[in-house]
């Protein structure tokens, strides 16, 4: 349990900064490191979620782009942004846990990289990741009460990013002409 | 019972939210139709949002700040694009200052501060028309903590 890398995790997780964003109480940076073996725990299962959502992302993505319909194209022109946007929650998840020596975590994230299977017609895909997405966030916010402050921010911030992704999933699915297939 | 810095990030949030019905008054005074409508709606969660923040800092023994009698507005606000892009930044302050709520250990309020991140990251989608990976964590939260009522704070 206690070995030198689980240790340097832990230092990792707790050197963080936080947010200063409410008034007068000039953010206590140095006030209690609350739980940071907990954190670690934390963000190897949000890395893992994000990593998912990412392959799934990816998955549906390769599916639209060799049906080559014009449909498909403007549909994935649309899901782009929303995996670009969770490729930044996973980088700034994974620059949280600073693994010593190169040797990659044997984590989630780790089992999350084959690919998934998704539902191959447009609009069952959307719907597929629209759930993902809200599954997703809900699962962040799970994680909230664990979670020291400067974490419990980041994953707060990610959980409300990902839950404009649902109603962005639904304007692209509403401009897919002749959504069939679902 | 009350957590320490519990009282300062409600404040803060109730600054930001006295700012947002400020400013949305303006917004919705440049928009029509289903715009104006959404706005004014808008214009009511926050002010909702302010009357629960005035009531937890009561109940907690604190007198809730008060609002400005008038705000510098960010961005100069002329026409419904102009009023769109005030909407967004209300927004993203909005979600700085519950962001402030999350950082705290009481679960509830904690809980309050994600649900209103996440409230403010829709209604901001909405308004911009496409979505950002970091609601709230803008490097202008990093840069400066509110300490004031003014929409045009900067440091």
């Amino acid at each position: 349990m206690a070995d030198p890398t689980r240790r340097a995790l832990i230092a990792a997780a707790a050197a963080l900064p936080l947010v200063a964003v409410s008034g007068c109480n000039g953010v206590n940076v140095l006030a209690s490191p609350p739980r940071q073996a907990a954190d670690v725990g934390l963000l190897q299962a949000a890395i893992g979620a994000e990593q998912l959502l990412v392959t799934q992302y990816a998955a549906v993505l390769r599916g639209l782009t060799g049906s080559g319909a014009g449909a498909s194209a403007a549909l994935a022109a649309a899901l782009e942004p929303l995996l670009g946007q969770h490729r930044a929650h996973l980088a700034e998840l994974r620059s949280r846990l600073i693994v010593p020596g190169g040797s990659a975590s044997p984590s989630p994230a780790a089992r999350a990289t084959r690919a998934p299977a998704v539902p191959a017609a447009p609009a069952a895909a959307v719907a597929f990741l629209r759930a993902a997405e809200q599954a997703t966030a809900a699962a962040m916010l799970g994680r909230l009460p664990g979670a020291s402050a400067s974490l419990a921010q980041l994953f707060a911030s990610i959980s409300a990013s990902e839950a404009t992704h649902v109603p962005a999933l639904d304007d692209a699915l509403r401009d897919v002409p002749g959504r069939a297939g679902a | 019972m009350t957590e320490p810095g519990a009282t300062g990030a409600l404040q803060g949030a109730l600054a930001a939210e006295h700012a947002a019905v400020y400013g949305y008054g303006v917004v919705g005074a440049y928009l029509t139709g289903a715009s104006r409508a959404t706005a004014a709606a808008d214009w009511v969660a926050h002010q909702n949002a302010r009357d629960e923040l005035e009531a937890m800092l009561r109940s907690r023994g604190s007198q809730p700040g008060p609002a400005a009698i008038a705000y510098q507005l960010p961005i100069p606000v002329r026409t419904s694009g102009q009023a769109v892009s005030l909407a967004v930044i209300l927004e993203e302050r909005i979600a700085t200052a519950y962001l402030g709520l999350v950082a705290l250990s009481t679960p509830a309020l904690r809980e309050l501060g994600a649900l209103q991140v996440r409230q403010s990251a829709l209604r901001a989608a909405f308004w911009r028309g496409s979505t950002v990976a970091f609601p709230g964590l803008t490097a202008a939260a990093l840069a400066a903590p509110r300490r004031n009522p003014a929409l045009g704070r900067q440091s």
